[in-house]
This record gives C-alpha cells, sequence and structure tokens, in this order.
C-alpha cells in the first residue's frame, strides 16, 4: 500500500517481544496478580443444578464467618436456574478460604427440575424446555438460504460426497480465568485490573455496575492471560467486583476458578452438520446442500434462529458453489452460554467443507490439492496452495488412503481456511522528549500477540530509532481510545494508527527545531533542540495501510496405530498471509499457537456432559484435554510477504485449517473417515470396525 | 479445604501414632491435596511422612545376591524411573514409572502415592456429584459418560485403577509391606487391591491408617515389559495399560504374568492366560491367544468397547516385548 515505506527498515524484521524478559521472570504482572491496599478475595456461588427453582437462600451463616465482609445475592432469592454454574450468591472476604467457607455456610433450598444437556436429546419432542414462555422451543426455526437450481445441479453432478459431521463444545478456558481486581473508592473513583480483550468496554460494563460516570473509571489491563474472543466485557466476576468493593469500601479480586473457567467463560458451540458437495466431470464444484444444528448452551432455540448469536457457521465455505443451499437451526440446552471464539463459525465449517471435499477428489480420482486450485475463486490462497505443497513435499507424499503398510499408517492432510479481519477506530499520541527518549501511548492491549512490539516497530520505523527506544504505554483507559482486540484487528488498526502519529510528532519536531529530517542519526541533535518542552502529537486509524481479506492452508502428516487408534501429528506446513508483515517472530508464533489450538480442538478438547444430573465432567485438565508440549508435530510457518495489501491480522485465520487438514490425514493414513472431533482413539477404533458391539443406553 | 493439625512423623511408627481415626499420611501430597481442596476427603490430621526414613539409606535398595530389590514407599518416582539398575534388572518398571504424569508430578510424586491414590473416575472427581465410590447411592458411570472405565468389576462401581506401577508390580509379583496396627504385614499386590474389586466404596485393601512401607520387588523373572496407550503422548492419563513379565529361553517363555490396567478396580490379570503361556513360543499368535483369553470376560458399556480392541493389541505387543 502506498502509505507504508518502501522498503521498511524495523517492520517486516524479526524484533523479539520487548516483555519476552517480564513474561519469563514473573516481573511482568496481570491482572491475577494486582493486590492493592487492602484487597479481598471475591468469589462467586454457583448452582449445583442444570435447571432447578430456587426457593430460598439464606446467606445469614455466612455472613456470621470470621474473616466476610460482604455476602450479596446475584439476582431474587427465588429464581430459575437453566445450567450448571449459574451465578447465585458472591461473597468477599479476608482470605481465600474465608470466601469459600462462606460459600459453603450459604444455605439455598431448590427444587431440581428435568433438563436437557446433549443436542440429540434436545431435538425429540417433549424434551424439558430450557426457556420458559410461550415462545420457547429447544429447536429454533431453521434459518435457510438458497441460492440457484440445488437439487437440479445435484442430479445433474459427475460426483456427489455426503457426510454426517459432528463437532464438541470448545470450551475458553484461558490460562488466566477471567475477571478483575476492583477497587471503588468512596469519592466514586474507580480503578479496575481487568484480564480483558477491551480496556473500554470494561471500563462501560464497570462503570455502570459501579453507577458512576465512565471518566470515574480507570480500567489497567497491562498483561493478560489470554481472551480468544471471551474478554470483551467485564462479565460477571467484573460486574460482582464491583458491587462488592462498593459495599466493602475495599478492592475486590474475583477471579473465575478453573471450574468456573470451565462453566462459565463462553465456548463454541456444537455443531451437528450434512454437508452434501457435488461436482462436474471436469471437477467444477456445480451444488452444495447442507444443513447444521448445534448448540450455544441456554441462549439457543426459541427464536435464535442460525445466525449471529446462535450456533451458525459458516457452511458451505471458502468455494463459491454456483448453486447451495444452508439450513441452520440453533439448540437449546441447560449448559453455559456460548461467546465468540478465534475465528467463530470457521473451524467447524472449514473441517466438515474441507472432509467432504477430499471424499469428492476421491469420487473425481483427483488430487486433493488439484482439486481445490481448480475451485478456490482466492488468487492468495492459490499461491498458497503452490507454495505449500513443494515445501510439504506432497507430490512424494501423497498416497491411495490407508495404503500405507504396517499397523501403524502415515497420512497426509490439506485444508483451508479464510478470514475477513481489517482495522479501524483506533487513536494514539506521542512524545519526543529533548534528550531523544520517546513515549507512544495508545488504549489498546495486548493479548499475548505481541501488540507492545508492534508499537514499538511501527514508531521505531518512523523515527529511524529501533524497537527498544520507544517507550511503549498501552493496556489503561487514560490513553487514547482502542477498539477492542478481536476479529483480528488489532494489528491492522493500532499500526496506522501508531505510524499517523509518529508522521505527525516527526514533522513537529521538525518543524520546532528546523532540523529537515530529524530520523535515525539525527535524532539526537534534533531532540536536544527541543529544550524544555517536548513534542507531543496526536494521529489516528487512516485508509491505506491496513486491509482485510486472509487466507491460509495447512499441510499435515499423520501416523495412526490402527490397533491403538492412537494419533501422531509429525508435521504441519502452515501457509498464510498477512500482508505487510509487522513482526515475523510474533506472527509465527501466532500461527504456531493457531495451530496447537486448532490441534486441540481437532484431538483432544471435548466438554462432556452428564445425561442424568446436567452437570459437566470435564472439570479439569486432566479429562478437558489440551495440547500439550508433548504432542506438539514439527510445524514449519511460512507467511507470505505481501506488503501491497498493507498490515493483515493473523489470530483468526491461523487457527482455520488445521482441524480439517488432521481430519483428512487420518482418513488418508486409515482408509475410513472419522466424521466427529475430536477425532479420539475411541472413534479411529470404531470406525475402522474393530470395537464390538456394545449396548446403548 | 477444611482446617486440619499437621504433624510430621520420623518414623513408620510414628507415622502411626499419629494418624488418629481421621488422618491421612502425606507424602508427595499429588492426590492428598487435590482432594482435600475439592472436599473429597477432609482429614484433621496429615501427617507429613516423606522424612520417617533415615535420609542415609538410599530410597532404593539391591539386595545383596541382586535377587531383587527394595523400594522404600517414599521413593519419587522419578527415582524409580531413572535408577539403572531397575532399567537393566526389570527394565518394565522403569518403563512403567517414566509413564506417569509429567516430569513436575514424577519429581514430587511418591511410589505408595501411585500405588495407593484415588479414583481418577470423573463422577468420582465431580465436586457437585457425590456418587457411589463416594458414599451415594448409585454409580453415575454405569449408565452415563463411561468411555474411562472398566470392562471388569466385582461390585456395582466401575472406576478403574489407574496407577501404572500397581500394573507392573503386579506383574513382577511383588510383595508390599503394610504397617497396620504396630505389626508388619507383608502383602501380594493382589491382596493390596482386593478390597476394591468387591467394595464400591474402596480404592484399595488399605484403611487410611495403614501404612504402607515398602515394596519387595523379586527379579526371578528377567524380562519385563510395560506399555500403554493414552490419548495424549504425555501427561494424560492410560486409555489401557499392560504389564507383562517371564523367563524367555530359546524364544520360549515360561513363568509368564500378564496384568491389564485401567479395565478394572484392580491390576486385571487371568491365571488361565499365564497358565496358557507357560512353555509355549512368544510368537504373535501365542500371544493373541493370551490376549483373547484375559479378554474374554470383558464387559463393555456404551462407551468403553474400544477398550477392547486396544487391551488385545497392548497384550501382544508387551508379551512380544519380553522376547530378547
Amino acid at each position: 500500500m502506498a502509505g507504508w515505506p518502501n522498503p521498511t527498515q524495523v517492520m517486516g524484521k524479526p524484533t523479539t517481544r520487548l516483555d519476552g524478559v517480564a513474561k519469563v521472570t514473573g516481573a511482568a504482572k496481570y491482572a491475577y496478580d494486582a493486590q492493592p491496599e487492602g484487597w479481598l478475595y471475591g468469589m462467586i456461588l454457583y448452582a449445583k443444578w442444570a435447571a432447578a427453582k430456587v426457593t430460598k437462600i439464606d446467606i445469614s451463616k455466612a455472613q456470621a464467618l470470621p474473616g466476610v465482609k460482604a455476602v450479596i445475592l446475584t439476582g431474587g432469592e427465588q429464581r430459575t436456574v437453566r445450567y450448571y454454574g449459574q451465578e447465585l450468591a458472591a461473597v468477599a472476604a479476608t482470605t481465600k478460604q474465608a470466601c469459600l467457607d462462606a460459600l459453603r455456610a450459604i444455605e439455598v433450598e431448590a427444587q431440581p427440575l428435568p433438563c436437557v444437556v446433549k443436542e440429540e436429546d434436545a431435538m425429540k419432542p417433549g424434551s424439558p424446555p430450557v426457556s420458559d414462555g410461550p415462545n420457547a422451543s429447544n429447536v429454533s426455526q431453521p434459518d435457510v438460504k438458497e441460492d440457484g437450481q440445488v437439487d437440479q445441479a445435484i442430479a445433474g453432478a459427475a460426483a456427489v460426497a455426503e457426510l454426517h459431521l459432528s463437532t464438541g463444545t470448545q470450551l475458553h478456558h484461558s490460562l488466566e480465568t477471567h475477571g478483575s481486581t476492583v477497587s471503588v473508592q468512596s469519592n466514586g473513583q474507580v480503578t479496575a485490573w481487568s484480564s480483558t480483550q477491551g480496556v473500554f468496554s470494561v471500563r462501560d460494563g464497570i462503570a455502570g455496575a459501579a453507577g458512576v460516570p465512565q471518566s470515574n473509571v480507570e480500567v489497567i489491563c497491562d498483561y493478560m492471560g489470554g481472551g480468544f474472543g471471551s474478554k470483551f466485557g467485564a462479565g460477571v466476576p467484573g460486574g460482582l467486583a464491583t458491587h462488592l468493593s462498593k459495599i466493602t469500601g475495599l478492592p475486590v479480586k474475583m477471579m473465575f476458578t478453573r471450574l468456573e473457567e470451565g462453566l462459565n467463560a463462553g465456548n463454541r458451540p456444537s455443531s451437528r452438520q450434512r454437508i452434501k458437495l457435488a461436482a462436474d466431470a471436469k471437477g467444477k464444484l456445480v451444488a452444495a446442500d447442507v444443513e447444521n444444528f448445534g448448540s450455544p448452551g441456554i441462549s439457543g432455540g426459541g427464536q435464535t434462529a442460525g445466525g449471529g448469536g446462535g450456533a451458525g457457521i459458516a457452511i458451505p465455505y471458502l468455494y463459491g458453489f454456483p448453486a447451495h443451499r444452508s439450513q441452520q437451526s440453533s439448540i437449546a440446552l441447560n449448559t453455559g452460554g456460548s461467546c465468540a471464539f478465534r475465528a467463530p463459525g470457521h473451524p467447524p465449517a472449514s473441517f466438515s467443507t474441507e472432509s467432504v471435499m477430499d471424499e469428492l477428489a476421491l469420487k473425481l480420482n483427483m488430487d486433493p490439492v488439484d482439486f481445490r486450485l481448480l475451485n478456490d475463486g482466492f488468487n492468495v490462497r492459490q499461491r498458497e496452495y503452490q507454495v505449500g505443497r513443494d515445501k510439504f513435499g506432497w507430490a512424494a507424499k501423497y498416497k491411495k488412503p490407508g495404503s500405507s503398510p504396517g499397523p501403524v499408517k502415515s497420512g497426509v492432510g490439506v485444508a483451508g481456511g479464510g478470514w475477513g479481519g481489517g482495522g479501524g477506530g483506533t487513536k494514539a499520541e506521542a512524545q519526543i522528549n529533548s534528550d531523544g527518549t520517546v513515549e507512544v501511548r495508545c488504549g489498546t492491549q495486548d493479548l499475548g500477540t505481541g501488540a507492545r512490539t508492534v508499537v514499538a516497530i511501527v514508531a521505531a520505523e518512523a523515527f529511524g530509532l529501533r524497537p527498544d527506544q520507544i517507550k511503549v504505554r498501552i493496556g489503561d483507559t487514560n490513553l487514547p481510545p482502542s477498539g477492542g482486540s478481536g476479529g483480528s484487528s488489532t494489528t491492522p488498526s493500532i499500526s496506522p494508527a501508531i505510524w499517523d502519529t509518529c508522521q505527525n510528532a516527526l514533522a513537529a519536531l521538525q518543524q520546532q527545531t528546523g532540523v529537515a529530517d530529524a530520523r535515525g542519526a539525527n535524532w539526537l541533535d534534533a531532540c536536544k533542540k527541543l529544550g524544555v518542552n517536548p513534542v507531543t502529537a496526536q494521529g489516528q486509524w487512516r485508509e491505506g495501510f491496513s486491509s482485510g481479506g486472509a487466507g491460509g492452508v495447512n499441510f499435515v502428516e499423520v501416523k495412526v496405530d490402527t490397533e491403538t487408534g492412537y494419533i501422531r501429528v509429525t508435521k504441519v506446513v502452515a501457509v498464510h498471509d498477512c500482508g505487510l508483515i509487522v513482526n515475523p517472530l510474533t506472527t509465527t508464533s501466532q500461527v504456531n499457537g493457531g495451530i496447537l489450538m486448532g490441534m486441540s480442538y481437532a484431538l483432544y478438547e471435548d466438554r462432556v456432559m452428564d445425561r442424568l444430573t446436567g452437570l459437566l465432567l470435564t472439570t479439569n485438565f486432566d479429562t478437558y484435554k489440551l495440547t500439550n508440549i508433548a504432542d506438539c508435530p514439527d510445524i514449519e510457518v511460512i507467511l507470505i510477504d505481501m506488503p501491497e495489501r498493507g498490515v493483515i491480522g493473523i489470530g483468526e485465520p491461523s487457527t482455520i485449517p488445521i482441524a480439517g487438514a488432521i481430519a483428512n490425514a487420518v482418513a488418508n493414513a486409515i482408509g475410513v473417515r472419522v466424521t466427529s472431533l475430536p477425532i479420539t482413539p475411541a472413534k479411529v477404533l470404531a470406525a475402522l470396525g474393530k470395537v464390538p458391539n456394545t449396548p446403548s443406553a | 479445604m477444611k482446617a486440619f493439625q499437621y504433624v510430621t512423623a520420623g518414623s513408620p511408627e510414628e507415622a502411626a501414632s499419629l494418624i488418629g481415626p481421621n488422618g491421612r499420611y502425606l507424602a508427595g501430597g499429588i492426590d492428598l491435596v487435590g482432594e482435600m481442596k475439592e472436599y473429597i476427603v477432609s482429614p484433621d490430621v496429615v501427617v507429613n511422612v516423606k522424612g520417617v526414613f533415615s535420609p542415609k539409606i538410599p530410597t532404593i535398595l539391591f539386595s545383596d545376591d541382586h535377587a531383587g530389590c527394595l523400594l522404600f514407599a517414599t521413593a519419587s518416582i522419578a527415582e524409580i524411573a531413572a535408577h539403572q539398575d531397575i532399567q537393566n534388572a526389570v527394565p518394565g518398571l522403569s518403563e512403567a514409572a517414566s509413564e506417569v504424569g509429567s516430569p513436575q508430578i514424577r519429581n514430587v510424586a511418591s511410589l505408595a502415592g501411585n500405588l495407593l491414590q484415588h479414583s481418577r473416575c470423573w463422577y468420582y472427581r465431580q465436586p457437585d456429584i457425590v456418587c457411589l465410590k463416594r458414599g451415594g447411592t448409585m454409580c453415575h458411570s454405569h449408565d452415563g459418560e463411561n468411555k474411562y472405565h472398566s470392562l471388569f468389576t466385582g461390585n456395582p462401581c466401575i472406576s478403574p485403577v489407574v496407577s501404572n506401577l500397581a500394573i507392573i508390580l503386579t506383574a513382577l509379583d511383588a510383595t508390599a509391606h503394610v504397617n497396620r496396627g504396630g505389626k508388619d504385614q507383608a502383602m501380594k499386590m493382589a491382596e493390596l487391591y482386593h478390597e476394591a474389586w468387591v467394595n464400591p466404596t474402596a480404592h484399595s485393601s488399605l484403611d487410611p491408617q495403614d501404612f504402607l512401607t515398602q515394596v519387595n520387588v523379586p527379579f526371578s523373572r528377567t524380562r519385563s515389559a510395560y506399555r500403554q496407550v493414552s490419548e495424549k503422548a504425555e501427561f494424560d492419563w492410560a486409555l489401557v495399560n499392560c504389564a507383562a513379565a517371564g523367563n524367555v529361553t530359546g524364544g520360549i517363555i515360561t513363568n509368564a504374568r500378564v496384568v491389564l490396567g485401567a479395565v478394572a478396580p484392580v491390576p486385571y490379570m487371568v491365571a488361565e492366560a499365564n497358565k496358557f503361556l507357560e512353555g509355549k513360543p512368544l510368537t504373535d499368535e501365542t500371544a493373541s491367544k493370551a490376549a483373547d483369553l484375559i479378554l474374554r470376560e470383558a464387559k463393555p458399556l456404551e462407551h468403553n468397547g474400544y477398550k477392547i480392541p486396544l487391551a488385545h493389541a497392548l497384550i501382544r505387543r508387551t508379551l512380544l516385548a519380553l522376547n530378547p
């Protein structure tokens, strides 16, 4: 894009994360670490039933316990519990143990109600209604979209492939759980240390909860341990910490426990999909006929249809189908509600569509990569498939499904993804001091993706300095506003704003000092001329420096033990485009993380609910399984450098294709397809026909 | 967790005298502390037993004639896994130890804690469910989510034993020594776990007051092996694990013992299979026949039928690994 220098001096070169040392030494302080003078622990009493009528909540015994400063109800005493984990009351006390004792001393009388926690059960007529009211239905009206003559196109197609596929509910399990430490002072000033993707949206939520003007509230997020779409607002813990702080006059720290994180932090909805794709004799896709129902928990059913806020996903995915029909419904369950989750609607859609694409390629006797090249209309992904195919050695590795010798079979798979993204709405300011020091301020926050380093890199580029010469201040609502960090929009939002700001500062410096070019070698001499008045300048996001529309493809090699079902991902080649790469180190790191998270989704993560009680069984990381270091494959990240497209985010596109690519590689290895995520040893053995018939429940 | 008194014992005898009616021994604490935090157990006394044996004596001792070794209760899993003489004499024991948890857990966890750890059933560990094992009225997993559960049981609880070391030590025919009421009592591994086969609330045959002091491992079987399969590469429970031991001369196996884990509340061994193997050539065919015999009585539930082919494969592989 015209706006950026060409060539760049700092942008695009590897820059070590500026706060890396602080993070690994523990010097970096997270919301969890905030300890303002006199702070109290806050904890939540959550419902122990999936559905119940609460008739009485007696907090008197809890209030009398030593160390307990406040006990509050989070709603009326009589109310309906609709999912396990719903908050009923909250306590603040001087120690964590005092909180735990208080929670156990609160007496709740409730009448358990029938519940439904499995999608298939909720589909049955007469399933216990999750919501009240005349329009309450556990299954929403379908959201139907249709274009072209679908049935006709399928009937006339040379090849048709159809699969029934399912994906589980993926829980948000940020390593730093959700929460805030909130200090409401008697003068109405509020300070909050929050683990958040959006300091300004948390500020607004806390101001509302405290009943004070937004301008009275400062929200600080120096560091945070993961959000992935689930940490935009103050949330339940932020709101309760605010109430408890207001009552006690002391700061209150309220962070979810690991169990609460699994119950109440949000999740990626499940899916049950039927995907039917058709192609002509040359392999050109002619039609797609797809259906899905999934559950976003309590928020499903009723009038939610399949769209936003429900469980809708982006099917049929990625390819332009001349004729297509989709029908999606959302199912209500007595489980915690879903929320945005890294590339909402995309990973399950890529998994399903790309699975059927491989089945269709087999029927057409076409190589899966050739088949995609023939049908993918995005020129960036075209390039990525070709680069990745060579790097991966696809031609030598791709064999007929199931043809690898011996019980441990190797296989390869490929899949693609796409994401919108783009930037906007960020302001910043810069100050240049007479000793040459520079401070750049922006109210964005670093999700762990390297935003702080990005700010320094762009400023260094503008001033002809090194990134470590820039003092970066972010993560505070007292700084110029920036939006929430979501939708892969942070880097494309802040980079142009920082550039604009620094260009304005540089112009002011040069004007104030009369130095024609103050950059680089001239910097210190120019700054010396400033005297007592530092230069300050503001700037904002502008068109022409960033864009959206990223593509990515993954090539995967797996080994599958056909006698035990054990799956090992041995190699991943991930090819991504993110326009002008600001920092290849943190970009690569983000792609690595996207692959490991997507691999977790494909192979390990599975929320398991108990049908009878409606309670969560995967309460900890020994049963809610995540990719570990020992599971990590050899990952090769190839970033297609396209500076002419400006800055593009990578957070979401990096996690989309991997599940589909793994599923395709497993199918290629063992010669049969596992159509359900996560792909576990049990499912591999079942797909191979090795599991004896078992009684059904 | 509930408040408790914390005391340190200087000897096994002192530990047994301090424990009281509602106490627990603490060595590594990997299992106990988690259970206390979840209010699954709430002892009023916690007896630190980390220093009950003289620090001058190694936690792993070999007999002079090298006919066996003695593992003190407080030996860490990492020590057992890394011990060169154990690797040479009973490699299956090293393999089983090195598959326990993660490096961090192996560094802290003790032999006794591994053997006597409580059920990992996700109903038993669910903080808001009181299952049969915790004194409730029903086993929720039987008609519920039983993917990780037993194929064999002698009681209504289907949560399986998950100790890797229990499996290999059963195969090696080890003997545990337990201070029970001030007296030393020798128990074969089958006795150490028998109560869990018949009693749904039991995790082993020991009461909290019984103090497991040591395990004696005979080296009468010169070949041993351990194999497990988990969903993940590391830091994951075995879906099924298998240990085998015996003597192999000229391709012929004698004194075989084959044991399965994670499929029953106790280390699961079928005498008929061991007998069948006696004097047989150690081939895929005999191993497969032994596997058939071991799995003959398997009763799969809705979600754990995959454990049958998985166990079959593991039995074959573990047995064949006994070949020199």
